[in-house]
């Protein structure tokens, strides 16, 4: 079995480690005996969508993004077509924002791919924080980083996971990111594989069922230190005596 | 001099002893909270009692080397200079290097000042200080969980160098993000820039910021690549490039303790084998020949001039060479890499890695730091520490390298010290290098201990 992976544009959205996420999808299927190519999608590069297994959309900086969206016009059929085949899309922070309709920063407007019926809009204030998520799709929690100025509006969208410690999508601490069909788009930095493998293998999962029959189990691999890394966040702010000193540090 | 003045530096002066006395702290920001509450115009007034002229230096790596061999240098020349030595960079930081620099009368008595500023203090500190001069070193991407964006910095920085009219900017030109700035700013600037090939591939990551104009949004052509964006660098569209260099480091050698280089006829023979070093020691000379400053004694003070200050300390311990590295960002966690791996002598390492709010509570940037090159012959071990030890290993894990945890860095420091290669690097970020520096006085005064 083998996957493709693209990254899409990794000289303009890279930011946050995002590469972790590649690591993580090409390390835990060469752990299990499985081939990985990742492919790098450079600014101008055609993209053929039929060949590609998974796809990751990641942050830039507001100017990088606004660069990347007209980028994104000469894709955006091919890449809606293969979100609406199944394909598997892993979007985070900017490239979250680019899935949906639009994202108005403080002094422009930049056009997204209008595979989410999303909207984001800047705000001075940046959230900025760990943050832990209760997601229906798992039952260990997701952890990450959040470091974002823009504001998401999901609409009807079923989101990624609850907020149990963090700001979230509009930063009310209510719900945080979006699944839909095999997309998942988050806020989450970290980068958000390595220390959530369940989301990982999560990710392989429906891309090699899509790709070799429904049948495809993954083989389980040693994952005791990513539940330690894991968990430290979790544990960290399960605590409420932690959480009461960080939030005074915060305002002083 | 008001008296008014006078009465307050005396006042936080004494503040700040008690400080000390009862909390045990180094005391070099209270002082200058306390007279920038009582007086305002503090800073203003004491920085034009300097009698020639005031640097600042700027940037995100290598700050508090540069102006550290600045101060050096002109005092080797004689000179009086008033430093903020202990990398307090923040306002009060500054305010209190001045305060604490007045004599018991609260005069001071000052040819020069030197003076690190973080940059986004600058927003404050510049407009109050009016500096004559500004070293701006690079902007990397740093502790993204503090400023956003590199872009963000480069806004901030930016806009704090308009505050400050009369500056006049030393540049990295090898840095298209510190070109681009100078060129936007309606400052005078002038560039150092090293024109050879002397960072190795150890210390390059392929990640890089900026490589793309911030002029036309058009990706830069490179000819050559130093570390980070540093470069020798073209943009096809807008014809943005790389400017000739008023300052250039050239004939550099670096040898196994140290280096060579030759700038505008003048040749230098230092103690640091780090490549890194090189420009430090290169824009904190261009900075004096940009001043005026002749500086007759540069090559004699370099030649002994101690890189590894008070922040990267080296101990001996019972037959152990102990060093620590601070590492806070990815390049510069890069150039430490590439560092320890010079040395070929079998080695344990330490990485340890902390996520308080002056570390970065984001340690995503682990993921942009190539650590493949560790696992060689030489490395013995790797054992990773701190808050974020975890976070740590599971990076490594991801390069498929083994490593140990620890959650006892003294009882593992004595392991090192006792059974393993008595040769031991500890990789620190930044709340971790005081801690680690007191816990290996703490080890020091211990074994000397046992062998009396």
């Amino acid at each position: 079995m083998k996957l493709n992976i693209a990254h899409l544009y990794p000289d303009l959205l890279n930011l946050y480690g995002d590469r972790g996420n590649i690591q993580c999808f090409r390390k835990r299927l060469e752990w299990r005996g499985i081939e990985c190519e990742v492919t790098q999608y450079l600014q101008g590069e055609e993209i053929d969508f039929s060949n590609i297994d998974i796809v990751l959309l990641g942050g830039g900086s507001d100017r990088e993004q606004e660069i990347v969206c007209e980028e994104l016009k000469k894709i955006k059929k091919g890449f809606q077509e293969y979100v609406a085949d199944d394909g598997v899309v892993l979007a985070v922070c900017g490239g979250y924002q680019l899935l949906g309709k639009y994202y108005k920063t403080n002094t422009k407007k930049i056009e997204g791919l209008e595979i989410l019926d999303i909207y984001t809009e800047w705000e001075p204030e940046r959230l900025l924080r760990n943050i832990i998520l209760e997601s229906d799709l798992f039952a260990t929690p997701v952890v990450g980083y959040e470091n974002h100025g823009g504001r998401t509006y999901i609409g009807a969208h079923q989101p990624f996971g609850k907020v149990f410690y963090g700001l979230g999508n509009t930063g009310k601490g209510d719900y945080e990111g979006v699944v839909y069909k095999n997309v998942i788009a988050t806020y989450l930095h970290g980068p958000l594989l390595p220390k959530n493998p369940h989301v990982c293998d999560y990710l392989l999962q429906k891309a090699l069922c899509r790709k070799y029959g429904e049948d495809v189990t993954l083989a389980p691999l040693d994952d005791e230190l990513e539940q330690k890394a894991n968990h430290y966040i979790v544990a960290r702010y399960s605590n409420k005596g932690n959480v009461l000193q960080e939030t005074i540090k915060r305002h002083i | 001099m008001g008296f008014r003045r006078n009465l307050v530096i005396r006042f936080s002066k004494w503040a700040s002893n008690m400080s000390q006395k009862i909390r045990g702290g180094q005391g070099v920001t209270l002082p200058g909270y306390i007279a920038r509450t009582l007086d305002h115009h503090i800073l203003t007034s004491l920085s034009n009692d300097v009698r020639k002229k005031t640097f600042v230096v700027m940037g995100t790596n290598g700050k508090t080397t540069v102006n550290s061999i600045l101060y050096h240098a002109l005092a080797a020349e004689g000179e009086k200079v008033v430093i903020n030595k202990t990398g307090s960079n923040m306002l009060n930081g500054v305010i209190s290097a001045f305060v604490l620099a007045t004599d018991k009368k609260g005069r001071l008595d000052a040819d020069y000042a030197c003076i690190e500023v973080d940059e986004l203090a600058a927003m404050r500190v510049l407009p109050m200080l009016q500096p004559d001069y500004l070293v701006l070193t690079n902007i990397y991407r740093d502790q993204l969980d503090r400023f956003g964006e590199v872009d963000i910095t480069f806004q901030k920085v930016k806009e704090a160098i308009e505050k400050a009219p009369k500056l006049t900017l030393l540049i990295n030109g090898d840095d298209v993000l510190s070109y681009t700035l100078a060129q936007e700013s309606k400052h005078d600037f002038m560039t150092y820039e090293i024109n050879e090939q002397i960072f190795d591939d150890k210390s390059r990551s392929e990640i890089r910021e900026s490589i793309f104009c911030r002029k036309c949004g058009h990706k830069l052509e490179y000819k050559f690549f130093h570390y980070g964006q540093l470069g020798d660098y073209t943009c096809p569209h807008c014809g943005l490039t790389r400017p000739a260099a008023d300052f250039a480091a050239e004939n550099i050698k670096l040898l196994g303790d140290g280096s060579s280089f030759d700038v505008q006829g003048r040749h230098f023979e230092t103690a640091s084998p780090a490549p890194y070093n090189i420009y430090n020691t290169l824009s904190a000379f261009s900075a004096l020949r940009m001043a005026g400053i002749e500086a007759p004694h540069f090559e004699e003070m370099i030649a002994n001039y101690d890189y590894a200050n008070s922040r990267e300390s080296q101990f001996e311990i019972a037959g152990t060479h102990l060093q620590i590295h601070l590492a806070k960002n990815p390049v510069g966690f890069q150039q430490k890499v590439s560092l320890v791996l010079r040395d070929e002598k079998p080695k344990d390492i330490i990485i340890m890695i902390n996520d308080e709010y002056q570390d970065g509570e984001d340690v995503s940037w682990l993921w942009d730091v190539d650590f493949q090159y560790l696992e060689n012959e030489h490395t013995s071990s790797i054992i990773t520490a701190g808050k974020r030890g975890y976070d740590m290993q599971l990076r490594l894990k991801y390069e498929d390298i083994q490593s140990e945890v620890t959650l006892d860095m003294k009882n593992t420091i004595r392991d090192c010290i006792d059974h393993r290669t008595n040769n031991l690097y500890i990789i620190v970020n930044y709340t971790g290098l005081y801690s680690t520096n007191d816990l290996l006085k703490e080890l020091a005064d211990e074994y000397a201990g046992k062998e009396a």
